[in-house]
């Protein structure tokens, strides 16, 4: 079942500096299935993040359409949930209320909501850090947080925008596990953006490889899963992958 | 050298576990310079009287009832002024901050208005609302409201555009943005707005009593002049820092640090 249907999108916006039209996206066609994890990765300027900010509703599109479950997006809204590379956790929330912001929203009850919040920290391994400022934890708990925060939400879709690029190497890679063991057990509809090969490998079922502004390929990954990068580190499969992926975004 | 260092770490120990005495602390010399130069007698006792007469001074006028009455006018006036410049001042900077037209519009304005300082007024205040309490408000307001409008902006504008993002994307409307996300954003500066708005008024309330005065403690001061009381005067000054003191150390740096210093959107 296709949950999202990019068709012809395309972006154009007016340069003041340069006194032109600059095409950072055009003519992108892509259709994400219920419950996959796709990355979109390309050199920097390839139009990923502005895609990603389309969908989500943050910026206008000038060309083509985005569809979400047959119908066209208005604005930003909570079936899509988004994870930033900035975290952009509300700093006068606890990390509770930040978690239960969602549900608030939508005008669940303190009490639930708390209990909604519980059952998502639990599952980031973050029960203890509940009452804690976000300027309290460290930058991988930080995105943790931002991670459960829009999961608790049960968006269609879930937009994640180089979320791990702020966090030491150590730190990205056990994030990359828990991800990946999350959207096992909850199966969420994902699209990760990164700049990081491997990264973009390690995660998902299908890495679409962007260039200026357009889809240049598009790589399956069928790698077992539960994946773990002390396995995979290793694995042939993953190395020839990431290689193809690798030389596809270098000559981009 | 040792016996210095050792007394500065004492002091510093103390003042942890009381830390009203590094409140008082610091003025000990300046009391002991003032009973120095008064005892000296290089001037005349009516010219500058000192520590004691000055306190002398302070009993009489509490027992007689006229200080607290000042006080409480002049507090009074200046809570209503900073009340009022605040329910203006905090929604104006908000639309200012939002908006892009409303700010284009009204930041011109805003800048010219601010330049005629609060004094600047009197004149034509009092040919409007002569000597009243509506002269008084007026001066007050105004001089809140700039200082209070221009840091909400600020505060507005500071906040990063992926928390609105954010609290879009999780379901939020533009109205409960508002209020979920750009206010509290914008809380640090409006307590800093605050702050300078209550200094000026403090200040613009205090000359506005010596020109239009019947009470306060301005009007105390002025009033002293007249009877060549320098003893009063002194009395006046020295409440007027006191106070400041007061509403800086008691109500708005506790409120800072529950607030911005606790969420480390301001380093304390």
């Amino acid at each position: 079942m296709k949950t999202l249907t990019l068709r012809n999108l395309a972006k154009t916006y007016f340069d003041p500096y340069a006194g032109a039209h600059v095409n950072a996206v055009h003519d992108v066609s892509l259709e994400v299935e219920q419950g996959e994890f796709v990355s979109m990765v390309g050199p920097s300027g390839c139009g990923k993040t502005t895609i990603l900010n389309m969908i989500a509703g943050f910026i206008p599109y000038s060309g083509g359409e985005i569809l979400l479950n047959g119908k066209a997006i208005d604005g930003p809204g909570p079936e899509r949930g988004v994870v930033f590379q900035s975290f952009a956790l509300f700093p006068w929330k606890t990390v509770l209320d930040n978690v239960g912001f969602g549900p608030k929203m939508r005008g669940v009850p303190k009490a639930e909501r708390d209990k909604i919040a519980y059952e998502y920290l639990a599952l980031a391994g973050l029960s203890h850090a509940a009452n804690r400022y976000p300027n309290e934890l460290s930058g991988g708990m930080q995105q943790r947080v931002g991670v459960v925060r829009a999961l608790a939400n049960h968006p269609d879709v879930l937009l994640m925008d180089e979320p791990f690029a702020s966090v030491d190497a150590q730190t990205r890679m056990t994030l990359q596990e828990e991800l990946t063991r999350i959207w096992q057990e909850r199966r969420p509809t994902v699209i990760f953006v990164t700049h990081d090969v491997p990264e973009a490998v390690f995660l998902a079922n299908r890495v679409v490889v962007l260039s200026k502004g357009r889809v240049l390929d598009q790589v399956e990954v069928d790698l077992p899963r539960p994946r773990v990068w002390d396995d995979l580190i290793e694995d042939d499969n993953f190395k020839r992958l990431s290689s193809q992926v690798l030389h596809m975004v270098r000559s981009a | 050298m040792n016996i210095l260092l050792r007394s500065w770490s004492a002091y510093t120990r103390i003042t942890l576990r009381w830390p009203g005495l590094a409140a008082i602390v610091p003025f000990i010399p300046v009391i002991a310079l003032w009973v120095a130069v008064t005892e000296s007698g290089i001037f005349p006792r009516a010219f500058l009287p000192g520590p004691v007469e000055v306190s002398k001074a302070f009993f009489t006028l509490t027992y007689k009832g006229i200080l607290p009455d000042y006080l409480q006018d002049s507090l009074l006036r200046l809570i209503t002024g900073a009340a009022v410049g605040m329910t203006l001042g905090i929604p104006l900077g908000i639309l200012i901050g939002t908006s892009k037209w409303a700010r284009r519009i009204t930041w011109p304005i805003l800048l010219f208005f601010q330049a005629i300082g609060d004094i600047a007024w009197l004149p034509i205040l009092l040919i409007w609302f002569g000597f009243g309490l509506t002269t008084m408000t007026f001066v007050i307001v105004y001089t809140v409201l700039f200082p209070v409008v221009l840091n909400t902006v600020l505060g507005v504008e500071s906040v990063p555009l992926d928390l609105a993002r954010a609290a879009r994307s999780l379901g939020a409307s533009r109205a409960r943005v508002l209020w979920e996300v750009t206010l509290p954003g914008a809380l640090p500066n409006i307590i800093t707005g605050l702050r300078n708005g209550l200094g000026y008024g403090w200040r613009a309330l205090i000359a506005v009593e010596i020109i239009v005065g019947t009470s306060g403690i301005g009007f105390m001061m002025f009033d002293a002049r007249r009877a060549g009381s320098v003893v009063e005067i002194l009395l006046g000054m020295i409440i007027l820092g006191l106070l400041w003191y007061i509403v800086d150390a008691w109500i708005l740096a506790p409120i800072e640090r529950a607030t911005g210093q606790r969420w480390g959107l301001v380093t304390s």
